[in-house]
């Protein structure tokens, strides 16, 4: 009814080839796009700095782990070292006077050329091996970054961001952060959905589905490989500099934790392996599912529906967002990306059930 | 430095190693037979341990004893796992069941400190705390008895291996298809994989609960476990012995010289390193079956 | 397809309940923002600290309260995230919370600025920044008990005065490798310069449930002296090594983190002798114990396990928000309500002499010393309780505000 193909008809390639062939989803996108420029305007400023703001920048740190997982095939347990790496360079740089923009740019660099060496262990192995090999990596890196107080900031091994100014704006206010984030999450969704496009993506496809089929028509894994590790690890860099300047605002060791690289790739898989719009749904799972369940469980406790110890009480949210994680692989290990495609299908046929695809 | 120094880090770093070894155990047991990596085995260490403490202190059950059910319990917990959660899996890309293992893990430590509380808990095997010495050689005893029982449990582990269902899981270990077409269970003998996995965890459980006491960082000794496992090949019980003899011992003789000069702990750099070098030069590790790849 | 959507929509609606949360804002309760770690790394803690707090707040009201005023204590797990942590502060600062307390190092320094900015008092009782003790740079924040660098210095001069003089004395730090451990060392490496003794250390990778190649190098050290810089199960395991490789409980000192619970899982017996910093007494011998188990515990309004009244962190608990609620006593009586951060900062700033009727030091806040003058005691595990040996002292206040005054500088520019 509302939502359909028919009567779209593609005389030229290019509209056939658009990002969003559907009127009604490019209708979605700029509809979302509109709410989320506007969200200063009416979301109160707790929704906007603790909910949409990491969420946005969650999302386009796991974007740049699913062009690595989803897209390219090669699993990555280090992750947040990779963010780390992004953080504690911009930070180092800005306070050496570099301008931001140079800054982000050089945190980008420096993750992407660390992160090209866990790519290395993934040349020799895949699948469960690189699995412990990037964990193996990400300890020695949060080792590194603790016992060189050069890089962590001394006794109290907290860095405060400096101000900084981006493109002549200077970065401060609940607003300006929050547009600093939003226009990294933009830049980092325009990427991955295109790169899916280009002959670059095919190949990273070709090389995650199989890499010795891959070598055979043509396509280089060796070099693929790496490709995918650099660009990925330098739009992790920049998205974990843009989370220590537009969310943090300090960074400390702690924030890019083992437990943080889980976190990131429980995204992704939550997500839906390989999808965009999984990525958003993913990190918005694992980011705000613990907050909203422990604000639930504390509600229900107040509201005296639950009396239990306060010890069981905290421990809820986290039995419970194992057991979705849990639930999630075991029903849907598509994803919530799935999820979203059925939905989309059952509206794309409605009022009939069945759809062809 | 003296001799005696290189010696006690020897003996005893070759003694935790064993102790890690406990641990590493389940995890090659479960992924010999179902070729799951289970990271939920350090989780599974700290329920053990859990579920002694709650034997013994809350049902007032002599140690031993509260040993003994929790090895009945945790095995029931390793077959219901299976059945309920890994069965389901067959067939899943790797990291799928790698991310399924972690969010058992997440709710086992919700789980256990949830229900029985998150402030350390502690239960005695009795052990003598003076260390055996044999000239300036100080050995910790907890460590030995650890050490003998991770022996003990790799020993069975091989010799249940040579009995008749432990013949049937070797052939399930070598391939799934074919143990089935020769009327072999596979489920079952994966479950009792998982099961012997989950007595493992009991013992790894008991011992380094005993040491540090009872709470979630029990589920912290993932790591040096699967260092182990990964030198020693994953599906390799030999692997174990070995491999957290080495892991043991270099992680013990490494910051012993090491610290003093870098000024910091370099454990776990080692364990990282060699966890590392393991995967680049002999991915399948020292003992582990390579495997050939098909296109 | 329908069972789903009715799950989408059973799903928004609990969200919506989730998101709507507690109870409007009453002018005349003062809420307290308890978003602390019930999951991960300070565990070993938080359960008996939190419920000091929330049963010292329910003693203040089943009192009637201050000045007509009753207290509201927001408590939220914040699984040492600073993402979580900084979600539940923004949301408590709406609800209308003026005072704030992590108890988690991480999340603490991620909401320094914020707090600063907004005007809300954040303590930081025995973790966080130790230069917040610098009250000029860090208004708000208050670490209220004695800094890590206090402790250390406190506990060398204990040992140069009680046990024989620290000159030509060997000393072992042994130490969680991360920077809270390694915190106190410039510290230590001062006042051994000035008083002639040696202080090498030693670091144990985290958590600490593995030692043993440590202590094998400390006990070549030939220690007189162990000072442990640890936390939670790790302390028991540094404890053990110690006495196993040859040291006397006696020289055994270890930071704040030592509790009941460690010394059970060293073993009661075993544990007779080792000393530690002691921020707070503990026991249940105190006046202000006394109420607490005559209105709070024994009508049942208590807000745990009733076993752990009158222990090390619980006790603690009780001092932190004691000296909260002076605070805000101190600041209705001179400001008048609605009681807002500023004031309670303010308030905060005048307490004087303040010891709960002995249960701890008196301390003195000012706007420039927000650490209340660095006191602590030694006590010793006498094979069931922990037992004072000192009286409330302070040490070396000159070298710990040199500490203090560097980092705060740096805060300062910006680092």
């Amino acid at each position: 009814m509302f939502y359909r193909q028919s009567g779209v008809h593609h005389t030229r390639y290019q509209t056939a080839r658009r990002l969003w062939p559907l009127p009604t989803d490019q209708g979605i996108v700029w509809l979302l796009l509109a709410l989320a420029v506007a969200a200063p305007l009416y979301l109160s400023d707790l929704y906007l700095t603790s909910y949409l703001l990491p969420w946005l920048i969650w999302s386009a740190a796991a974007l740049s782990l699913t062009l690595l997982m989803g897209i390219a095939g090669q699993l990555h347990f280090g992750f947040a070292a990779v963010m780390a790496i992004g953080a504690y360079t911009s930070i180092h740089l800005t306070r050496a006077g570099v301008p931001f923009e140079l800054a982000l740019i050089g945190a980008g660099l420096m993750a992407a050329g660390i992160g090209c060496i866990f790519g290395a262990a993934a040349l020799r192995v895949k699948g469960l091996y690189l699995v412990m090999a990037t964990l193996a990596m990400q300890y020695l890196v949060d080792w590194t970054i603790i016992n060189v107080p050069a890089i962590s900031g001394g006794a109290q091994a907290t860095l405060q961001t400096p101000d900084v100014r981006f493109l002549f704006v200077p970065l401060r206010g609940d607003a300006m952060l929050y547009y600093g984030a939003l226009l990294w999450a933009v830049i980092v969704t325009l990427l991955v959905l295109n790169i899916k496009r280009t002959s670059f993506g095919r190949a990273l496809v070709a090389v995650r589905d199989k890499d010795f089929a891959a070598s055979v028509i043509g396509v280089n894994p060796f070099k693929f490989k790496l490709l995918a590790f650099f660009a990925s690890s330098f739009l992790g860099g920049v998205s974990g500099a843009v989370l220590a300047f537009c969310y943090y605002q300090a960074v400390t060791p702690e924030q890019f934790g083992f437990n943080v690289s889980i976190q990131l790739v429980a995204m992704v898989l939550v997500g839906g392996l390989g999808s965009v719009i999984g990525a958003y749904l993913g990190a918005g799972f694992v980011l705000l599912v613990p907050i909203i369940l422990t604000n639930l469980v504390a509600g229900a406790a107040a509201a005296g529906w639950l009396s239990v110890s306060s010890n069981l009480l905290a421990h809820i949210p986290l039995m419970v967002y194992g057991g979705l994680i849990i639930g999630f692989i075991l029903f849907e290990p598509l994803g919530l990306a799935k999820i979203y495609d059925n939905l989309r299908k059952y509206f794309l046929v409605w009022p009939f059930r069945h759809t062809q695809s | 430095m003296d001799i005696s120094y290189l010696i006690e880090l020897l003996i005893n770093g070759a003694l935790t190693g064993l102790m890690y070894s406990m641990v590493a155990l389940g995890i090659v047991l479960i992924y010999k037979s179902a070729g799951v990596p289970n990271l939920a085995q350090g989780a599974m260490v700290m329920i053990s341990a859990y579920l002694i403490w709650m034997f013994g202190s809350l049902f007032g059950l002599p140690i031993y004893a509260s040993i003994a059910i929790a090895v009945v319990a945790m095995f029931l917990f390793g077959l219901l796992a299976e059945r309920l959660l890994l069965r389901k899996m067959v067939g899943q890309p790797i990291i799928m069941i790698v991310m399924l293992t972690l969010g058992l893990e997440i709710f086992l430590r919700g789980l256990g400190p949830g229900l029985l509380g998150a402030a350390p808990k502690q239960f005695d095997l009795g052990i003598n705390m003076m260390p055996i010495i044999v000239g300036d050689v100080f050995i910790n005893r907890e460590y030995l008895v650890g050490g003998i029982v991770a022996c003990v449990l790799i020993a069975l582990a091989l010799l249940f291996f040579r009995t008749r269902i432990g013949t049937k899981l070797r052939a399930v270990s070598d391939d799934h298809v074919s143990s089935w077409s020769v009327g072999i269970s596979v489920e079952k003998a994966i479950g009792i994989s998982w099961g012997m996995g989950g007595i493992a965890a009991v013992a790894a459980g008991a011992l380094w609960g005993s040491v540090q006491g009872v709470d979630w960082t029990l589920s912290m000794l993932l790591f040096p476990a699967v260092a182990v496992v990964i030198l020693g090949g994953l599906d390799s019980i030999y692997g174990v012995l070995i491999a957290g003899l080495v892991v043991g011992i270099l992680g013990s003789v490494i910051p012993g010289y090491v610290d003093p000069i870098v000024g910091g702990g370099t454990r776990d750099v080692v364990t990282s390193l060699i966890i590392l070098l393991t995967i680049i030069f002999r991915p399948h590790g020292m003992f582990g079956r390579e495997d050939i790849e098909r296109v | 397809m329908k069972g789903f959507m009715k799950g989408l929509i059973g799903a928004a609606t609990m969200a919506a309940v989730g998101f709507t949360g507690a109870a409007s804002a009453d002018n005349n309760t003062i809420k307290f923002a308890l978003l602390q770690d019930f999951t991960a790394v300070y565990t070993f803690v938080t359960d008996e600290y939190n419920q000091g707090q929330r049963d010292y707040l329910r003693l203040i009201n089943e009192e009637g309260g201050i000045h007509g005023h009753t207290f509201e204590a927001i408590v939220r797990d914040t699984g040492n995230e600073p993402q979580r942590g900084i979600e539940g502060y923004n949301r408590a600062r709406r609800e209308g919370a003026v005072l704030v307390d992590f108890l988690s190092t991480p999340v603490s320094r991620a909401a320094v600025t914020r707090v600063l900015e907004d005007e809300v008092v954040m303590i930081t009782v025995l973790h966080g920044r130790g230069d917040a003790s610098d009250g000029q740079t860090f208004p708000f924040v208050f670490p209220m008990m004695a800094t890590y660098w206090s402790q250390a210095a406190l506990l060398l001069d204990y040992i140069d005065q009680e046990r024989g003089g620290l000159e030509g004395k060997r000393i072992a730090h042994v130490y969680i490798d991360s920077p809270f451990g390694r915190e106190p060392v410039p510290v230590m490496r001062e006042i051994a310069e000035r008083k002639g003794f040696e202080v090498r250390t030693f670091a144990y990778p985290s958590p600490g449930n593995e030692q043993s190649a440590t202590w094998s190098d400390v006990r070549r050290f030939r220690p007189d002296f162990v000072v442990l810089w640890g936390a939670g199960g790790g302390q028991a395991v540094s404890v053990r090594e110690a006495i196993r490789n040859g040291i006397p409980q006696e020289n055994i000192l270890s930071v704040v983190w030592m509790a009941e619970t460690d010394a059970r899982t060293i073993g009661t017996e075993l544990a007779t002798g080792i000393k530690r910093f002691e921020a707070v007494a503990t026991g249940t011998d105190y006046p202000v114990m006394q109420r607490l188990m005559e209105k709070v515990i024994e009508p049942g309004h208590g807000a745990g396990d009733p076993a752990n009244v009158g222990t090390t962190y619980y006790n603690i608990g009780v001092a932190s928000m004691a000296v909260a609620v002076e605070g805000a006593r101190i600041a209705l009586e001179e400001f008048g309500p609605p009681l807002t951060g500023d004031k309670l900062r303010q308030g905060m700033e005048m307490i004087e002499n303040f010891d709960l009727d002995g249960m701890m030091p008196p301390i003195t806040l000012t706007p420039e010393d927000h650490q209340g003058g660095g006191y602590g005691r030694v006590s010793t595990w006498n094979g069931e309780a922990w037992e004072a040996v000192t009286d409330w002292f302070n040490a070396y206040q000159d070298i710990v505000w040199e500490e203090i005054e560097k980092d705060a500088a740096g805060f300062r520019e910006g680092r």
